[in-house]
């Protein structure tokens, strides 16, 4: 039986790991790996010996990836970084996804500039997927605030989903050979075009194994007042699919504010969902008190998680993958803070309580039962 | 037409965190005629190295800063400053951080 839950914890001065028994009584922290350098990506590979990957976005000497076999006891660079081929032109700037691939020593990477990596052999090697790379649009995309980003790869046996900010939302429907825009229904409040065909500052997606058409996503909102060309585009946020990503909708009525980075959604029904809704103009907590909203009827109703969160002056942000559940009977809600606190929600998020309070500003969380 | 440049016997010298791409070597010594052809041979001698040094386009990262003895090349031709035997390759990070 598994005993351990391991958390990997992706902050601005490098990569902290968190392991605790079952019972999540206490947390030991291990740390920093990869010093002083941001992580903004990490995966806990759990097929077959666990394997823990983190990017590692030196500002002087370029992209790294660390892997650890030993539960993030140590960690080591893999032999090379996704690297574009040099006629390319393009530079890679930072990591934003690892995800685990196909076949076992086979891994995904999101990069910036959006494009798609895979590494056949656990990280040592790496060539670019040119379905998604190359595709058309891509020169089209453009940087949000956080630079032009590949953030979410979603797998689902011969599809793969796509989140890229600013791009959208990508489809691949033949193992990631190909891939197609699709995005109806997804909004962008910063175009005439209020639903344009590719080019919304997608935050994050979210989806299920046991629901596989069903997708989750936290798009760009906060848009509601803009009264330009185009018109009021509110309730574009938080959207759901239920036709593998061909179409979306608004499930953002009843959430204090559309606007998020975060979308988790429960490990055993694909109906309950967690957001961290933030006020659109600072990117922080509404009013400057924290909370996780959960819908447990796929977002037709939202209800406020906060016992055990500060009531009041705290002006975080939670980043797009800084927010994680974990795989156990009743699963444990993690989210760290661009504050450095790192807190977990136990039973599905009903009761808060700080694990870590004085950590480098928080990129990610990822959380895993091993 | 302008005479090829001769290779000098020259030093580079590796800062700490790189050294582990070379064998822990804090000293490599080269022939190369200018930073240009220094950086082409580490790329062959050396290719993590110059992957740190270097994006994937060649261009050197914008946080690394070369010297030629005490002078930054950009102060003399850059890539292109013509290198004399006995000159010494400095690479260094430049300062920044928060």
């Amino acid at each position: 039986m598994s005993d351990k839950i391991i958390l990997c914890i992706g902050t601005k001065k490098g990569l902290f790991v968190a392991e605790s028994s079952r019972n999540r009584r206490g947390f030991t922290l291990r740390g920093p790996f990869g010093q002083g350098v941001g992580v903004y990506s990490a995966l806990i590979d759990t097929r077959g010996t666990p394997r823990l990957y983190a990017s590692s976005c030196n500002p002087f000497f370029g992209m790294k990836v660390l892997r650890s076999t030993d539960l993030g006891r140590t960690f080591k660079e893999t032999k090379a970084a996704p690297a574009f081929p040099k006629e390319d032109g393009r530079a890679l700037a930072n990591i934003w996804a690892l995800e685990a691939g196909k076949d076992k020593k086979e891994l995904l990477c999101g990069v910036e500039p959006a494009s798609l990596f895979r590494s056949r052999d656990g990280g040592d090697s790496w060539e670019i997927i040119p379905g998604i790379s190359n595709h058309e649009h891509a020169r089209k995309w453009q940087p949000g605030n956080g630079g032009l980003c590949m953030h979410t790869i979603l797998r689902d046996g011969n599809r793969v989903h796509l989140g890229i900010s600013t791009g959208g939302h990508y489809l691949s429907e033949d193992g990631g050979e190909t891939f197609t825009a699709a995005n109806k229904g997804v909004g962008a409040g910063f175009t005439p075009d209020p639903f344009p065909e590719f080019g919304q500052c997608v935050h994050k997606i979210a989806g299920h194994k046991d629901a596989p058409g069903r997708l989750y996503m936290q798009n760009h909102g906060g848009w509601a007042e803009w009264d330009g060309p185009g018109g009021r585009r509110p309730d574009i946020g938080v959207l759901r699919s239920d036709d593998h990503g061909k179409t979306w909708h608004s499930i953002a009525k009843g959430l204090p504010s559309d606007f998020g980075f975060p979308i988790v959604v429960h490990p055993d029904n694909p109906d309950i969902l967690y957001v961290m809704p933030l006020e659109p103009a600072t990117r922080t907590c509404p009013g400057g008190v924290p909370a996780v909203w959960r819908s447990e009827n796929g977002g037709g109703s939202w209800q406020k998680l906060m016992r055990g969160l500060p009531k009041k002056a705290s002006f975080y942000t939670v980043l797009r993958d800084a927010m994680d559940i974990d795989e156990l009977k009743s699963p444990a809600l993690y989210f760290g803070t661009t504050t450095g606190q790192l807190w977990i929600g136990r039973d599905g998020g009903e009761k808060w309580e700080c694990l870590f309070d004085a950590l480098p500003p928080i990129h990610c969380v990822k959380a895993a039962v091993v | 037409m302008s005479p090829v440049a001769e290779n000098k016997a020259i030093t580079v010298s590796v800062p700490t965190p790189l050294r582990d791409c070379c064998s822990g070597a804090a000293e490599l010594s080269l022939l190369a005629a200018s930073p240009r052809a220094m950086l082409d041979e580490l790329e062959q001698r050396h290719p993590k190295l110059h992957r740190s040094i270097c994006d994937e386009t060649g261009a050197v990262r914008r946080h690394i800063n070369i010297f030629v003895n005490t002078q930054h090349m950009r102060e003399r031709d850059g890539l292109d400053t013509q290198l004399a035997a006995g000159d010494v390759i400095t690479i260094m990070t430049a300062v920044s951080g928060g």
